[in-house]
């Protein structure tokens, strides 16, 4: 009751403070007053409720340097402003930037920014904040990789310059996640009363409940059409209870709630790149001087992974694990502008068997193929406590059976699950929108001379990731980017190493309450959280 | 012809000890199939060929509820019995042993009974790396003290009794009188303690897996299906909770009258009503 109580109070402030430059609005929220708070997101036409998984609510508070908005799962930062924002086909686009060059050399970015932008503190936003910011965050970031940029420089009040310690052209996709703090009012409390300068205000945060945004009224660009929006972080099924009782107007929700209707609310699908896939170790097994072991024995061998890419039948899978709900998905970064569209595989069994069979690994009785007394088996992880990824390996496992591979399924912890994965698969989600991604996955670390997260290894891949990152604009980079995929002999594709075999991109469901206009939605990465909320100053009731 | 209460008794006896072993073997027959997933029937009601239905795996819930009460009661054996055996030791050796030992032993029994049951035990099932492993060391460690207390106080009883002093007068060595004198007399107090642990390490295996501290996810084992099952009540898969909960309940309540039958037919005081 207390909650229902504060939540009243704060939609009275909200009438009082947005009563002056909107009548429209103060006539609304005086309607509010004589209905019961349940039905308070229905009446009130420029407030909305949307419920969020409790993963979702930013632990260290809305500081960039401790991962708000340039997180493990990146998203616009709302609170604050960025230099670049990605557009809606994630091609890049300006938010305070004006004007954005790269010296030929890659090692010089030189950005004009907006003079006209202050903080809701009234002070002036100028280069000597953008430049505190990103220093800041590279000296301190706990989340993200700054390695790349030396010094961050105000030339003169709205030009900063960019020194970096090595080429990397797609710096503008971590501008478009990077909010601009203010240098005067940053501090270690930062996180808890962040002031500045985008299109919302924290106005209320109760720890473990509620965040509550507001319309910033000095906001430089369009004023959002929201005044209000109340976040709510809830377990999938209270959220779901939140719904039947019509108490938030957008919830997130699983494709195994998604068969019931609900009246007055429709089921809201987005398209996303939240992908689902497994490794493929592509080392034989071997035991590391410090004792881990790594590698497998059975994928070490090309033609099974490739086998193994054919067999899975992924439209038969996301009908079954997503009941439909989801797009077939053939590398980390399907439909970004970086995607080499050659990537995608059409299921074949026949074609698999074959490979099965080039590769020595012959049926034996009970249909399980063996090599020199040796019985096809592959054991799937995935993280406890995710019943998609259980359903999918699962799924996965029972496909795999009919290609003559034992394979079982184990739940393990995180903790485990990384020193796992350089032996066996594991279901990983991934999907970001920075090409980064597909570095992070292939690359090569340079003491391990392996790819981070699964045993593999070529110099090709490394070779074009290295020059994409060193290219001097963005353009050229995407064609070095769908080379490292696939250069028409060698790459991570079918064709190529597969070192990867992924399955399926997960679409994101809302349950929406009808009448509210949703803004058109870029492809979601992965995390189901703060991303629908990305342009929630676009959205509006239909009466 | 007229039922005593000693026939009636035995007869109780029977039947749960038939249902429990019924379902432990059958249980571990079905093992592998309790693993089985099959998507084309998933989600499905109770019908007639799935008596439980199904889970939002297609997983046959009936076959998962016998090898989830299996485990159960497998691992509910080897638990209860390990704490029992620990807690006759500890309880003799108190008694027994002099003044500095039972003091010892006090204390040890004060120290695992001052702390929540629960939290003791996932505080040790996460120490030994949760699974099979971590819950049965939890378990076994947490749940000895109450009967280790009864042996306990049960020996001191006897200490004092005069056969058992002229005993110790006429020169029998301590251990002597322990295993000639006093065994006869704990053993009734040991097995019926050791039934009635039965349903206590199910119901805490129960609940430490599904707090998610126990066996791991695709184990079928009962925690895991109820902690399952809460997701899917709000979607109105009641079959999913109500079936291997009631299982779960009516299995306890076996034990629990095994335990009392036991006990009945072994005590001498109540042998022969």
């Amino acid at each position: 009751m207390t909650r229902i109580r504060k939540s009243m109070t704060v939609l009275l402030m909200a009438a009082v403070l947005t009563g002056c430059s909107q009548r429209q609005s103060n006539q609304n929220q005086e309607v509010i007053e004589g209905n019961s708070p349940g039905a308070a997101g229905q009446a009130a036409k420029d407030s909305v409720v949307v419920v969020m998984p409790p993963g979702s609510e930013p632990e260290a508070g809305f500081d960039p340097a401790y991962g708000w908005g340039a997180g493990e799962h990146a998203h616009e930062p709302l609170i604050q402003s960025t230099l670049t924002v990605t557009a809606a086909d994630l091609s890049i686009d300006y938010d305070l930037a004006t004007e954005m060059t790269c010296s030929e050399d890659g090692l010089l970015w030189t950005v004009d920014i907006r003079d006209d932008v202050s903080f809701t503190d009234g002070e002036a936003l100028t280069a000597e904040d953008v430049a505190f910011t990103y220093n800041t965050l590279r000296d301190v970031s706990s989340v993200n990789d700054f390695t790349m940029l030396k010094e961050a420089v105000a030339v003169d009040s709205d030009t900063v310059e960019f020194h970096m310690t090595r080429p990397y052209s797609i710096w503008p996709y971590t501008m478009a996640v990077v909010g601009i703090v203010p240098e005067h009012a940053y501090g270690a409390d930062y996180g808890q009363s962040p002031v500045g300068s985008g299109r919302y205000i924290l106005k209320q945060w109760d720890k473990g409940q509620q965040v509550v945004l507001e319309a910033n009224p000095d906001y430089y660009g369009p004023a959002p059409g929201m005044k209000k929006v109340t976040i709510l972080f809830m377990d999938e099924d209270a959220a779901y209870a939140a719904v039947l009782s019509g108490q938030a107007d957008l919830a997130y929700t699983a494709a195994s709630y998604g068969e019931g209707i609900i009246d007055g609310y429709s089921l809201l699908d987005c398209e996303t790149v939240d992908n689902r896939g497994f490794n493929l170790p592509a080392l034989p097994r071997q035991t590391l001087k410090d004792g881990t072991v790594i590698g497998n024995d059975l994928t070490c061998d090309v033609r099974v992974r490739r086998a193994i890419n054919l067999a899975v039948d992924r439209e038969l899978l996301i009908e079954n694990v997503l009941d439909g709900y989801g797009t077939p998905a053939y590398s980390v970064c399907d439909k970004m502008p970086w995607y080499y569209e050659g990537s995608q595989v059409t299921q074949n069994l026949e074609q698999a068997k074959a490979l099965m069979e080039e590769a020595g690994w012959l049926e034996g009785k009970d249909g399980i193929r063996e090599k020199d007394k040796i019985r096809a088996e592959l054991e799937i992880a995935y993280p406890s406590g995710d019943s998609v990824r259980q359903a999918m390996a699962s799924e996965t496992a029972n496909q795999l059976k009919a290609l003559g591979i034992d394979t079982s399924v184990r739940g393990v912890s995180w903790e485990e699950a990384y020193t796992m994965a350089y032996r066996q698969p594991l279901m990983w989600g991934w999907g970001a929108h920075t090409p980064m991604e597909l570095y992070n996955i292939y690359h090569t670390e340079p003491e391990s001379g392996r790819a981070r997260y699964s045993p593999y290894a070529s110099r090709t891949v490394d070779q074009y990731m290295d020059e994409a990152l060193a290219s001097p604009d963005l353009e050229t980079s995407y064609q070095l980017w769908k080379k490292a995929q696939w250069d028409g002999s060698a790459g991570i594709t079918q064709d190529g190493d597969i070192p990867w075999i992924w399955l399926a991109n997960v679409d994101h469901l809302y349950w929406v309450r009808s009448g509210l206009l949703v803004a058109e939605q870029k492809i979601h990465p992965h995390g189901h959280g703060w991303s629908v909320v990305n342009n929630v100053d676009l959205w509006s009731w239909n009466n | 012809m007229k039922i005593n209460r000693r026939t009636k008794t035995i007869g109780w006896l029977l039947l749960s000890a038939v249902f429990l072993v019924t379902v432990t073997l059958w249980g571990c027959f079905w093992r592998e199939e309790a693993l089985i997933t099959d998507f084309s029937r998933k989600n499905l009601p109770p019908c007639r060929e799935y008596p439980f239905g199904t889970d939002f795996m297609g997983r046959d819930m009936f076959v998962r509820t016998i090898a989830g009460l299996s485990l159960s009661i497998r691992l509910g054996i080897l638990t209860a019995a390990a704490s029992a055996v620990f807690a006759g030791i500890l309880g003799i050796c108190g008694a027994v042993l002099g003044k500095a030992a039972d003091s010892f032993v006090t204390f040890l029994i004060d120290l695992v009974m001052g702390i929540p049951h629960i939290l003791l035990l996932i505080l040790i099932s996460y120490a030994c790396g949760k699974g099979f492993f971590g819950v049965v060391v939890g378990i076994t460690l947490t749940h000895w003290t109450s009967l280790a207390r009864l042996l306990r106080g049960e020996v001191l009883q006897l200490k004092n009794s005069q056969y058992i002093q002229i005993a110790s007068r006429l020169g029998m060595g301590k251990l002597q009188i322990a295993a000639k004198h006093m065994v006869c007399h704990l053993l009734p107090q040991f097995f019926t303690g050791l039934i009635l642990l039965f349903p206590h390490a199910i119901l805490h295996e129960a609940s430490i897996t599904f707090l998610g501290f126990g066996l791991s996810p695709e184990d079928a084992a009962m925690g895991v299906i109820l902690s399952e099952s809460m997701k899917y009540l709000a979607t109105g898969k009641w079959w999913l909770a109500l079936f291997p909960g009631g299982l779960l309940t009516i299995t306890v309540l076996l034990f629990h009258v095994l335990g009392d039958s036991v006990c009945k037919l072994l005590d001498p005081g109540s042998a022969h009503e």
